[in-house]
């Protein structure tokens, strides 16, 4: 795959995710100010230049430095939490569809209950009945509840590709069960796991913040829903004071929305029939004879976007109920 | 008999952003009224793409530059910006898909397929007068009526491909272009389909088949006339024995002597591959039979 | 016939995971270590104003309830009992009102913004982003961008700028609650009339974002049964475009079915989050408070509740693809 076959909407997702990573990584060390200190009175409004840059929030502390910090928080957690939630999914996906049989019965019939099963309120239960909430335990549990729908699309896939001759090819020269596995099946999968751990990133993050809002996050750092959280719990909207919930909100929908964006450039990538335009056509046409299209159970169906993260991004397949 | 279709100097080409690939080079075809035609070759060599030219479904990217195609005393214009009528589809010249198992949508039963056809082209027929037509059809050819109350998955490969080669004719076109009708099917469901279409001609059903393929023994039972086609352009054509048997363009022998027949008479032949063959030597002069 | 079977199977199937979610509903909170009555009686007891032999007497009701005292298979057949009964407990915050008469009051609230967003966005969504695959160029590129976007805005992100905006600096429509301070619910057209104003935000907060999300799904299997055999074919006969388009919707259709369902649930969690900001009175803000002062049998119920309605609307998405897609019937096991 070229470099030339990505359109103008990848780099500019490409560019928007690098930024917010920056602010994430960089911010902190450019900021010097403590999200933690007392830098002005309550909602104090923004002055140039410092650390009351973006106003003080309703505990005095700098906005800027909750902002920063609170990205990366909130980066960290979704990072941890997607990855988790697609290693998991690519294993159980793999094994469940390359083996068949009654391990596939038995590992499809948790994914399907766990399918059906609302996250939300599993998430809402434990992290409850926590005794303390920090962001790793945070990260841990929306990673360990998140993985079926990946689960689900990697073993549709993984089960197509067993039929394959190289599969055939690869057993007969002794191959075992994980090598095959990892160096057989799992390279068709590339392209569907790089989009699927995007989403599980972004709708980790949604979540985060959403568990954050009700009350639930982390209790001893910051991040962008736990602002939120202070900024309604202190009634900043009413107030007007814009700077204690615009700047988290405005962050959030960025990172959510390069995230998306960058997953929905890549399908056009790997996809090759969504398209559009005589140039992008040839571009098919190539594409076409060169990949392999592994039959992807409707990658490009189903929600999109921030009604969807939270649950199944990838919904199930064409013309195939759940 | 006369000529029905005569096709002249048809050229396409495929753009393609980088390169435009020629895939059908100044060719001319002429197709008389109760014959089918074989159009054979290789992949590449341009036969569904001047199949799917003559049957007047051509789009981007592939661009007719000219070409013009007679019928009935009516010429229309194939090239450049040319409007193809929409009613010329189906009714003067039609086309049986490669793959019939996907040109049928999955949600709808056949009878919804029969009923639009024919009143796109109709607009006061009503349901009924073109279910009974499409079931008067079916049974003159030997399907059973139920086939209209059929979902496309319900029907086995050799189904579908004899209700989708009746739906293509239900219009009863003057030409049907086939693209390897014959390709995803077993020998016996083969053969039947070749007798139906024989049938069909034979009723004046379609006055003409083109019978795109790159199945050479095939063609050998199915058509009256045999067009070579070799990247883009037409390298030996006439009657079907001779270029069977008697092939004089070294395209044709090559693509003759690499076919496995099961025939006493060449039990002793040796096989020569296509590439044993200098393929130099391809680019002779086509040579036309009378 | 296969219609019924499948419908049974989808059913049973639903009753299932219902089982499932009642237990992990049991289950969840009583894995906190330590007895939990003796901890709300404990708050209770640190914040005040709750006599000591009004403790024991709270203590007491909520051991029976629980059965905290009886093995824990027994006590989950107490918890199904009451279920089944309409009985979801008493709340620890709002001692002694009962669960169910706490949500009966918010349940209303919510459904009223949600149903109709659904609804409204589903529709609307599709009919968008369907028109956009046929017209294609810049109809079809402005709403693919539109569409994204409002698409990756999180509800409550987007409820957050409209109720700056709108509510607050323009001052057009109310920042908060359901009606107006002073008048209480009825079923009156001056009341419907008043509620109505602050319907409207929390409303196209959740709506907004959903016709993105099923403008951009529609659109993209529009585009891609466009390319399609059969489209294809059709040309071929000189059927109609008209007609074709019917073929194309029927088929594009079928998945965002089946994501409309999957999208419930982030639908339902969306709007929760967004009556917080609106501080509007429904399961949101309920669940919220609940949270807030470690109310378990609220919390719980409110999950339960949660569940049901994911389950019943997959059940439903269930059914209807099962009436449109014939081949759906056909399969047999396959998954389960």
């Amino acid at each position: 795959m070229s470099l030339r076959g990505l359109s103008p909407r990848f780099w500019v997702a490409a560019a928007l995710v690098a930024f917010v990573i920056l602010v994430g990584l960089v911010g902190p060390l450019i900021v010097s100010t403590s999200p933690d200190a007392t830098v002005g009175g309550l909602y104090e409004e923004p002055q140039c230049c410092g650390a009351l840059i973006l106003g003080a929030d309703n505990e005095g502390q700098s906005v800027i430095a909750n902002l920063v910090y609170g990205t990366r928080t909130s980066l960290i957690v979704g990072l941890i939490a997607g990855l988790i939630g697609t290693a998991i999914g690519l294993v159980v996906g793999l094994v469940a569809g390359y083996r068949g049989g009654w391990v596939d019965d038995v590992l499809s019939a948790i994914v399907n209950v766990g399918l059906a099963i609302p996250v939300i309120v599993v998430v809402i239960l434990v992290s409850v009945s926590l005794p303390q909430r920090n962001l790793y335990t945070l990260a841990l549990v929306i990673g360990f509840t998140g993985w079926f729908w990946v689960a689900r699309a990697v073993r549709a896939q993984s089960s197509s590709i067993r039929t394959r001759e190289h599969i055939d090819v690869a057993k007969l020269s002794g191959a075992g069960f994980w090598s095959i596995l990892s160096r057989d099946v799992l390279p068709y999968l590339l392209s569907y796991v790089v989009m699927a751990c995007i989403l599980q990133i972004s709708g980790a993050i949604l979540f985060e913040s959403t568990l954050s809002m009700l009350g639930l996050g982390a209790s001893n750092t910051t991040s962008l829903g736990t602002m939120l959280y202070w900024a309604i719990q202190w009634g900043s909207v009413r107030t007007g004071a814009w700077w204690a919930f615009i700047p988290p909100t405005l962050m959030l929908t960025l990172i959510v929305f390069s995230l998306l964006l960058l997953q929905s450039s890549l399908n056009e990538v790997f996809n090759p029939r969504l398209r559009r335009g005589r140039a992008a056509r040839k571009r098919a046409k190539e594409a076409g004879e060169e990949l392999e299209e592994v039959p992807v159970e409707g990658a490009d169906a189903g929600p999109v976007g921030a009604t969807g993260v939270l649950e199944t991004p990838i919904s199930a397949g064409r013309g195939e109920a759940r | 008999m006369g000529t029905l279709v005569n096709a002249e100097n048809i050229r396409g080409v495929y753009y393609t952003g980088a390169k435009d690939v020629v895939a059908v080079n100044d060719v001319s075809i002429k197709i008389e009224e109760g014959e089918v035609l074989g159009l054979a070759g290789e992949s590449g060599s341009g036969k569904t793409t001047l199949g799917s030219i003559i049957s007047l479904i051509a789009r981007p990217p592939l661009h007719v530059e000219h070409g013009t195609l007679e019928i009935d005393g009516q010429v229309q214009e194939l090239g450049g910006h040319a409007k193809i009528p929409r009613t010329w589809r189906g009714a003067v010249v039609s086309m049986l898909p490669q793959g019939a198992m996907n040109s049928v949508s999955p949600t709808k039963r056949i009878r919804h397929l029969v009923y639009d056809v024919m009143r796109s082209h109709d607009g006061k027929i009503s349901k009924e007068e073109a279910l009974d037509r499409a079931r008067d059809r079916l049974t003159t050819l030997g399907l059973p009526a139920r086939v209209l109350d059929a979902y496309p998955h319900q029907l086995s490969g050799g189904m579908k491909q004899r209700t989708v080669t009746i739906i293509s004719t239900l219009l009863d076109p003057r030409l049907l272009v086939a693209d390897e009708p014959t390709s995803a099917l077993d020998v016996t469901s083969q053969k039947i389909l070749i007798e139906m279409l024989l049938e069909m001609l034979k009723e004046r059903i379609m006055s003409g088949v083109i019978f795109v393929t790159h199945d050479l023994p095939v063609l050998r039972t199915a058509a009256n006339r045999i067009a070579v086609m070799y990247q883009g352009k037409i390298v030996e054509l006439g009657p079907t024995e001779i270029v069977v048997e008697r092939p004089e363009h070294p395209y044709t022998q090559a693509l003759m002597s690499s076919v496995l027949a099961p025939e006493p008479a060449y039990a002793n032949t040796r096989i020569e591959g296509m590439s044993s063959f200098d393929r130099s030597l391809f680019d002779a002069p086509a040579v036309i039979h009378p | 016939m296969a219609l019924a079977k499948y419908l049974g199977r989808k059913v049973a199937w639903t009753l299932v995971v219902f089982f499932v979610a009642l237990l992990l509903n049991f289950l969840l909170p009583r894995l906190i270590p330590g007895n939990p009555v003796d901890a709300i009686v404990g708050a209770m007891a640190r914040g005040g104003g709750v006599g000591g032999e009004q403790l024991e007497q709270v203590h007491q009701h909520y051991m029976a309830e629980f059965g905290l005292d009886k093995p824990l298979w027994q006590q989950f057949f107490v918890y199904v009992g009451n279920i089944f009964q309409g009985d979801l407990g008493t709340s620890f915050a709002n001692y002694p009102a009962s669960v169910g008469s706490l949500i009966s009051q918010a349940l209303p609230w919510s459904i009223a913004i949600q149903l109709p967003a659904i609804i409204v966005g589903w529709i609307v969504g599709n009919l968008l982003g369907a028109l956009a695959a046929f017209k294609g160029g810049w109809l079809d590129r402005g709403a693919f961008i539109g569409s994204l976007f409002l698409s990756s805005v999180p509800p409550f992100a987007l409820a957050i700028i409209l109720l700056f905006v709108v509510g607050a600096q323009l001052g057009i429509l109310p920042i908060g609650g359901a009606y107006s301070f002073g008048l209480t619910p009825e079923f009156s057209l001056a009341f419907f009339g008043d509620a109505i104003t602050y319907f409207w935000l929390p409303f196209w907060s959740l709506v907004l974002v959903f016709i993105g999300g099923q403008a951009v799904g529609m659109r993209s299997m529009a585009i891609y049964e466009l390319g399609s055999d059969y489209v294809n074919y059709n040309r071929g006969l000189g059927v109609k475009e008209g007609h074709t388009v019917r073929y194309i919707f029927r088929n594009a259709m079928l998945p965002q079915f089946t994501g409309l369902a999957l999208s419930i649930a982030a639908i339902i969690t969306g709007g929760l989050i967004v009556e917080l900001v609106f501080s509007y009175p429904g399961l949101g803000t309920l669940l919220f408070n609940a949270i807030g002062t470690n109310d378990y049998p609220l919390i719980s119920a409110i999950c339960l509740l949660i569940t049901i309605a994911v389950l019943v609307a997959n059940l439903a998405a269930d059914i209807l693809t099962g009436f449109i897609d014939p081949r759906i019937r056909a399969v047999q096991s396959g998954e389960r």
